[in-house]
């Protein structure tokens, strides 16, 4: 490694230290906010700090008034459901497109590849139409099963592992007399695991924050995490101090995740857009 | 391995639903979005045949001409975004103290969803809010605007907003790119006497155009695609509303479901050239 100078160490703390600043500070605001009374937050700046920060009665309603409760634990439904089945199918594809040879493999490859040029917001006109049809629009499984297909980027990414497992080892399972489907679930499924939790992590954030199919298939009685935060945010009657305290909670599971997860969810990403 | 029996058996279990699901929820509608774009579909009722009608509304009309003249707010914001990104990525690359918690703080925002991001812009934009509070206090009150209200301004404010909420995603791979680029070329340089600004100008930068690239490709698809933050801070009010807040508009809200599918094939076929210059460049780079 090159060595570096005094004068570089130094710009690079000033320059990292500014970015985070730039980061975070934003967010500092809203924290304020969060904890100020009514008459505190129209009588202060937003940078001014709140009197007491143990007020609660933000949270309190919002939590009361908003059902965060129930968004969380639909968004938490809808998530395990989907991504269970999409990792599932997503191991399953990438198995038998990496293992074997058969007519028509190069079509579905190509199939599966060519979603790239689909951004699913050119598809909702017509999608909706069919979730329409089917009797599922304002019901959770609109969103599962939106949620549950197998993309590329999963495919890619059990495809790296895949590669990394000899199929020597298949070869002599099946010689033994084991049939394919036991192949998979004894030898290929448990090798797939880390492939599996860097695909549970990225589409996990991508569905835990994303808004667009929510707030399209689920605006009356149930309700995701997001749209329960957007139907707050968009009340205007709501006090914007009780919709700042909202918006912390918001944050709250994601942090949560995060401090967990840092590691893995930073690799993760690298990995997924590197592959 | 030998086709067999049980091989076909467990081909077609296998990939039985996920195609199903491919072909129903990407393909077959983007296959009648084509058809219902020369149409004046209303949601209900038969499809009637206009030709390219739909297409020379939004070619000819100023207002829609504006909703895409908006996406190039976007992607003029991404320039400062992925130099900003690119800057933290060589800092953050090598050892030193605290490398984990500036990796860890710096990717926050990313990692924030589209209403959370909307509201604390909201607090930061609004006429009392954090931005026109520090240009008073730093003696700049004359440059005080109403950020939200003024029409020429409101665009490029919020545009700047993706700056803030992506540049995470850019330093990520541009981070991945530069720490696959082999050590013993740094340890040459350093047996060269390069200096740090050397080793970032002749092998940093280079390693990484590809990664550059691709970034380059993503930010001008994604431009393109802005729906959230105009969507929740301003429902597409004072101008800013983008193709798809207006491909929602119209489905969903006008039930014009051809001209909706029109503006979708028109997204659709400039992602398609985005994106296909993007996995032909990646390609390249792999040889």
């Amino acid at each position: 490694m090159i060595r570096e100078s005094k004068m570089y160490k130094m710009l690079r703390y000033i320059f990292l230290i500014g970015a985070c600043i730039f980061a975070v500070g934003p967010i500092i605001p809203l924290l304020f906010m969060a904890f100020k009374t009514g008459a505190e937050y129209s009588a202060t700046g937003v940078l001014t700090p709140p009197k007491n920060w143990l007020n609660m009665y933000n949270f309190a309603y919002a939590i009361r008034v908003g059902k965060l409760g129930q968004a969380l634990i639909n968004t938490a439904i809808i998530l395990t459901i989907s991504l269970g089945i999409q990792i599932i199918f997503t191991t399953m594809v990438s198995y038998v497109l990496h293992r074997f040879e058969f007519f028509g493999k190069k079509i579905i490859m190509t199939l599966f590849t060519l979603t790239m040029f689909i951004p699913v917001v050119t598809t909702q006109t017509v999608v909706f139409q069919i979730m329409y049809k089917l009797k599922l629009v304002n019901k959770m499984p609109s969103v599962i099963l939106l949620y549950s297909g197998v993309g590329i980027v999963g495919i890619y990414i059990m495809f790296n592992l895949l590669a990394s497992i000899g199929k020597e080892l298949d070869e002599a399972a099946l010689i033994d007399g084991a049939n394919y489907f036991t192949i998979y679930r004894v030898i290929i499924l448990p090798l797939l695991k880390p492939a599996c939790t860097t695909l549970l992590i990225l589409n996990g954030i991508g569905y835990y924050n994303d808004f667009y199919i929510p707030n399209l298939y689920l605006r009356k009685n149930v309700q995701t995490f997001t749209v329960a935060l957007y139907q707050f945010f968009g009340n205007m009657a709501t006090p914007f101090e009780i919709v700042a305290a909202a918006i912390l909670l918001g944050i709250i599971p994601i942090g949560i995740a995060y401090l967990c997860l840092q590691k893995y969810i930073f690799y993760g990403l690298a990995g997924a857009i590197k592959s | 391995m030998k086709k067999t029996k049980s091989s076909k058996i467990i081909i077609v279990a296998f990939l039985l639903l996920p195609v199903i699901h491919l072909l129903v929820f990407s393909y077959i509608p983007i296959l009648c979005n084509v058809y219902l774009s020369f149409t004046d579909f209303k949601g209900t009722g038969t499809p009637k045949w206009i030709g390219l009608k739909n297409y020379k509304r939004l070619v000819t009309d100023p207002q829609y001409i504006m909703v895409f003249k908006n996406c190039l707010w976007y992607m003029l914001v991404a320039i400062p975004q992925l130099i900003l990104a690119f800057v933290l990525a060589v800092f953050v690359n090598g050892k030193f103290r605290g490398l984990n918690f500036f990796k860890g703080v710096l990717i926050i925002p990313y990692l924030l969803n589209g209403v959370i991001v909307s509201t604390i812009f909201i607090i930061f934009f609004n006429n009392s809010g954090t931005l026109n509070l520090i240009l008073e206090t730093i003696g700049l009150g004359a440059l005080k605007q109403q950020w939200l209200q003024n029409l020429k301004l409101v665009n490029p404010a919020i545009a700047s907003i993706s700056i803030w909420r992506y540049y995470g995603m850019n330093f990520i791979m541009f981070f991945g790119g530069l720490q696959t680029i082999p050590s013993e070329l740094f340890e040459a340089a350093a047996v060269d006497g390069a200096t740090k600004w050397q080793e970032i100008k002749y092998i940093s930068i280079p390693a990484i155009r590809n990664v550059l690239f691709i970034n380059i490709l993503l930010s001008i698809s994604g431009s393109i695609q802005v729906f959230e933050i105009p969507y929740i801070m301003m429902n597409g009010s004072n101008g800013t509303t983008t193709p798809v807040i207006q491909i929602q508009q119209s489905a969903f809200a006008d039930n014009r479901v051809g001209f909706a599918a029109a503006l979708s094939i028109m997204v659709f076929v400039i992602v398609v050239i985005a994106v296909g210059l993007q996995s032909f460049f990646n390609k390249r780079g792999e040889d």
